[in-house]
């Protein structure tokens, strides 16, 4: 009861959140948005002709009104037809989003267990050389552009002037193996990127706990390194790595895609969007932009309940 | 007697009167590592100088053969599809990522330093609420589609994608320097200014922002290196650099050539890139731990 309290008060503080977002939204694409009346009059229109589409538009009502419009169009994900293949938004996410998933999962768990992985190895022997080449390699996979990693890893594994093992681009799912074949270059290329990111992250989490007083007491105990790695020390830093994990999961499947799929030819909803922003299709930016701003609220929600489920030490307050 | 004395403070001005900023050049110069990873970003910056002032790259969009051509040496890097020189494009590219890095680094850094500090200053009041409020709000969007979003909005402005960065990039700096501006505003000598009737902007322009440019200085390091690395996803998404050249619109470029077998743009531009990146990558790490008195390493 007492979490379903503490989650229900967690919901009415983001509401101020969700409300910025939509509002910086609307202002941005529909207030100052491009003015659809010329594309929807022919040559010469008349001035009658130009407030009959201004009206029909919802131009002429005041601001408020008008953005109380988008709010609804938001909660009730009704944003409309595509303005460049008129399909329906929410048809479009439904079907490319699933396809997204299918390669950012892989993504998303491997990448993070060999960050933590490495991270444990560089922690513990901090200072070594193990831990020097750790970072170093962490430091390069930070300073490469997403792109020539994308790039890179195309020659390298699907080109004829590189291995030429796996289809350059495209996506005929059939089975599990054609699956493989499709999403095995686009998951590599991201794996090594995150990596970066994520293994000095780990690390700095993990060298904050190893220095604790627990850990010198586990040791001297003679605690099995192994057993001191994974249950006195990952277990208690869990909580940042997974705040981490959670905060950029609506970033990583939305936004983070849009590279990896269009350079892949991969029909999810990177590629929708890539084809949106080159073309100004306007419902399909509005809807990817605040869904993904208010599940990322939501998942801030999240993590504040999971804290209190995962840890004893934090309490409602 | 007075020998004692003497020598008791001179041992005391060695020991504590040792300024964070001369302890970390200290510290700097130790560190070979980031010593050279400087000096190749002060290369970098000759080069981008030099282009301003037009000592190399000015024919980067000159047409100098019919289409690509390999590595010769009046081409040292070959000549891109349309035939123009690529070493002299990337040359070039260099200039636009100083100017992209440095309006962006510089004028997010201070909007965040400046709003971090009186959020801080007035933290639990109404401009934090305002503040905290906005900076989650605009960590909510995600970067890219916050881009599009500006770029409808400001229809072809050459100056969308400096405008989206600076809008976007302060947030981190002003949730950083706010934890700091809490900590320090609780130190006996701003409570002393208070007392004597100092007035708040003064206290916060004065006494606290000067406290904190070591963090200051770091993170432009860091939004530097990040404006860089966006602007060749933006340019690859036609949403970046509009006039010249840049390394992200070679590299949109390489993407059609590669293919082809093509890989010189490719090269010159990711290598420029990647150089520039790892080494300011480097040295804002080697300034981090320099700065850092209670760096755990």
């Amino acid at each position: 009861m007492d979490t379903f309290i503490y989650s229900l008060r967690k919901f009415f503080q983001s509401i101020p959140l969700i409300f910025g977002v939509t509002l910086i939204s609307f202002v941005l694409m529909v207030y100052f948005g491009p003015d659809k009346t010329y594309d929807l009059l022919g040559k010469n229109p008349t001035q009658q002709q130009i407030e009959e589409v201004h009206h029909q538009l919802g131009y002429d009502q005041p601001f408020l009104t008008r953005y109380f419009i988008f709010f609804k169009e938001i909660i009730t994900f009704d944003f409309g037809y595509s303005d460049s293949t008129g399909e329906k938004v929410s048809s479009i996410f439904a079907r490319t989003i699933p396809v997204s998933l299918a390669v950012q999962l892989p993504i998303l768990i491997s990448g993070n267990i060999i960050s933590i992985i490495l991270a444990l190895i560089a922690a513990y022997f901090r200072g070594k050389m193990i831990d020097k080449s750790v970072m170093f390699v962490a430091v390069i996979g930070m300073s490469v552009s997403y792109l020539i990693i994308v790039i890179l890893f195309q020659i390298i594994f699907c080109s004829s002037y590189g291995l030429n093992i796996f289809p350059v681009q495209g996506w005929e799912v059939e089975s599990f193996t054609s699956y493989l074949k499709y999403v095995t270059v686009p998951v590599l290329a991201s794996v090594f990127l995150s990596i970066g990111y994520n293994t000095r992250f780990y690390r700095a989490v993990i060298v904050e706990e190893i220095t604790k007083d627990h850990v010198r007491t586990a040791r001297a105990f003679g605690t099995h390194p192994l057993k001191l790695l994974f249950k006195n020390i990952l277990k208690n830093s869990l909580i940042p790595i997974m705040t981490r994990i959670i905060i950029t999961l609506p970033f990583i499947i939305i936004a983070g895609s849009i590279v990896l799929e269009s350079y892949f030819s991969i029909p999810g909803i990177g590629l929708v969007l890539y084809d949106a922003i080159l073309t100004g299709d306007l419902p399909i930016i509005k809807a990817a932009v605040t869904w993904t701003a208010m599940i990322y609220v939501l998942s801030l929600i999240l993590t504040d309940i999971m804290y209190t489920v995962v840890d004893p030490r934090v309490t409602l307050k | 007697m007075n020998e004692v004395i003497q020598n008791s403070t001179n041992k005391q001005t060695h020991t504590y009167g040792e300024s964070l900023w001369s302890k970390a050049l200290r510290k700097l110069r130790k560190d070979t590592i980031g010593i050279v990873a400087f000096f190749v970003v002060l290369i970098y910056l000759g080069i981008a100088v030099g282009v301003c002032l037009g000592f190399f790259g000015s024919s980067w969009d000159r047409f100098v053969t019919d289409g690509y051509s390999g590595m010769s040496r009046q081409h040292i890097f070959g000549t891109n599809l349309n035939g123009q020189d690529i070493f002299e494009r990337a040359l070039y590219g260099t200039k636009t990522a100083f100017q992209i890095g440095f309006i962006v680094a510089i004028v997010a850094t201070f909007l965040g330093g400046i709003l971090g500090a009186v959020a801080g200053f007035f933290s639990g009041k109404i401009p934090d609420v305002l503040i905290t409020w906005f900076y989650g709000v605009i960590d909510s969007i995600p970067f890219y589609l916050f881009v599009a979003a500006l770029a409808v909005a400001l229809a072809d402005n050459p100056y969308a994608m400096h405008i989206a960065m600076i809008s976007t990039f302060w947030t981190s700096t002003c949730r950083i320097i706010r934890g700091e501006v809490i900590k320090i505003k609780h130190l006996e000598y701003i409570e002393a200014a208070r007392a004597i009737g100092v007035s708040y902007t003064k206290i916060i322009f004065k006494h606290i922002i000067p406290n904190t440019i070591h963090i200051l200085l770091v993170q432009s390091t860091i939004l530097f290196v990040t404006a860089i690395k966006s602007e060749v996803i933006l340019s690859f998404l036609n949403l970046g650099v509009k006039e010249g050249v840049s390394w992200g619109l070679m590299l949109a470029e390489a993407a059609q050539e590669v293919p082809a077998g093509n890989f010189n743009n490719f090269i010159a531009a990711s290598g420029f890139m990647l150089i520039l990146v790892l080494a300011f990558n480097t040295f804002s790490d080697a300034l981090q731990d320099a700065l850092d008195p209670k760096k755990v390493s």
